[in-house]
């Protein structure tokens, strides 16, 4: 029986998607404090403003993250979310859960908190909404000792590193995302579970340009799979593709009517460098002006692949629009090895090279992007010990001023004016 | 030259006992000793944090540090200690 009128609330249940005011009434069925998130949402929409405050002291001992402090600015009319803490798991490699463990989850959350969950949250983690401060030692006890799972990041951690499926599952993962996913967040749980930085930062890891955990757009360090070598082809498959023996695109389009397979029209005049052509019943690639986008890959898995010498390019700098807009991360390394061997550390060189000039350098609030932004990018890859190379060009002849530095000037910049002047007047 | 760690946690101590405003970013401790490594002085004050001297106040997309008996507890009492 509901607690509350919920006019508003209730026209998000008519459509024909789903609906989370639908799931919150469930779960209020089961625990009725639930019932009065509703009413505080209801509230909030008449008033057109936030009920919520968020921030504050609360947390669990020895961490400095993982936990989001959130109370009810109107507790007396809704108790059962006067705290509603929010809690942040480090959800397994690659998602993957077993139902055990999930059923294990829910069930902790249901005895310690509201029942609520967000699977997931941008950044990765399970997110478990609305616990009383007084439960929270309790829950984070369980959490570790029953389910052997621990808190991510929040606030200026270093926040809880995500990756693609990878070599797991996927033909095309050039390196093993789940190692350094899982070498990287155990390597830095300092970082993770107290505050670093002047602000949040994120790694995340996808092992191929189609990059399925969105690094590109959502972390400070993307580390996202590529190859040095030529694109590997089977010509005969290629022949069978041309023919319709093999469905393109694994079949993903299969349910809709496009027609007979056109190689032309759907991965040759479809390459953004345009290095691909036929020869004859020959596909052939230019592999120098390839940018290894998976396009070509990704319509005929089984006549190419990506080449045999695998690593990651590494591209910093994505963030949200809180300041100047979305911005996807920069390349600046194109290709590096990435080895369990030597347990990754020029990932981890390169990483610590970053933090430490931006933790000097960074303004409060300052994502790693905008600090690039606000010194520029020559002025990034010379203090992280970089050559600039082509790569770094993000729009050819775009811009025409060339910036030398005093050093590399003969005679640096230093000039007599009235030499000068002799010879040119004013 | 550097100072030693125990001048470093006085000297934080005293910026967030009389700073203006009660909680502060982990830079606004750097001026401590600027010839310590930004790293460093994290370090440092995490484990003051450890030691009950700052407590971390979150907003839950930034951190920062504070006196226990300047911060306010937003379940009531001003003051934790």
């Amino acid at each position: 029986m509901a607690k509350h009128d919920t006019p508003l609330l209730d026209q998000l249940e008519s459509g024909p998607w789903p609906s989370f005011v639908s799931d919150i009434k469930r779960q209020a069925e089961k625990n009725p404090d639930c019932w009065d998130i509703l009413g505080q949402l209801e509230l909030s929409y008449t008033d057109k403003i936030t009920h919520w405050k968020h921030g504050g002291i609360v947390g669990v001992f020895g961490y400095g993250g993982g936990i989001v402090g959130r109370y009810s600015d109107v507790p007396k009319r809704f108790p059962g979310v006067e705290h509603f803490h929010t809690v942040r798991v480090n959800q397994p490699s690659s998602k993957y859960y077993s139902t055990e463990n999930l059923r294990g989850i829910c069930d902790l959350w249901e005895k310690h908190g509201s029942g609520m969950t967000n699977m997931h949250g941008s950044t990765g983690d399970i997110i478990l909404l609305g616990c009383r401060t007084e439960e929270l030692e309790p829950f984070f006890y369980d959490l570790t000792h029953v389910l052997g799972q621990d808190l991510g990041g929040s606030g200026s951690n270093l926040r809880t590193p995500a990756n693609c499926l990878g070599q797991s599952r996927c033909e095309w993962s050039c390196y093993d995302t789940e190692e350094v996913c899982y070498h990287l967040t155990m390597h830095y749980q300092d970082e993770i579970h107290r505050p670093a930085f002047p602000y949040k930062f994120k790694f995340k890891f996808s092992g191929c340009a189609n990059d399925c955990v969105a690094a590109i757009a959502r972390s400070d360090v993307a580390v996202i799979g590529t190859w040095r070598d030529d694109i590997r082809i089977d010509q005969a498959a290629v022949k069978e593709y041309i023919a319709g023996n093999i469905v393109s695109n694994g079949g993903a389009h299969a349910d809709g009517d496009w027609g007979a397979f056109d190689i032309q029209k759907e991965v040759i005049a479809l390459c953004p460098t345009d290095c691909m052509w036929m020869e004859g019943d020959k596909l052939k690639i230019d592999n120098s002006e390839c940018t290894r986008c998976m396009h070509c890959i990704n319509v005929m898995p089984r006549a190419l692949r990506p080449g045999a010498h695998q690593g990651a390019s590494v591209c910093v700098g994505a963030k949200a629009p809180i300041l100047d807009g979305a911005q996807f991360a920069t390349l600046i390394v194109p290709f590096m090895e990435l080895s369990k061997d030597n347990e990754f550390e020029n990932l981890i060189e390169f990483i610590e090279g970053i933090w430490d000039w931006w933790m000097e350098v960074g303004k409060n609030r300052e994502r790693v992007g905008e600090t690039m932004q606000r010194v520029g990018l020559p002025t990034f890859i010379k203090v992280m010990g970089l050559e600039p190379i082509p790569q770094h060009v993000r729009e050819p002849r775009s811009n025409p001023y060339v910036f030398w530095q005093d050093e590399e000037v003969p005679g640096g910049f230093e000039r007599d004016v009235v030499e000068f002047r002799k010879k040119h007047a004013a | 030259m550097a100072l030693s760690e125990d001048e470093i946690k006085a000297a934080m101590i005293e910026k967030a006992t009389k700073a203006p405003k009660p909680q502060l970013y982990i830079k606004d401790f750097y001026a401590c000793d600027p010839d310590t490594k930004p790293r460093v002085i994290k370090n440092i004050a995490n484990a003051l944090v450890k030691e009950g001297k700052l407590m971390f106040w979150s907003s839950g997309s930034t951190t920062m540090y504070a006196r226990p008996d300047r911060i306010k507890n937003e379940e009531g009492a001003e003051g934790i200690n």
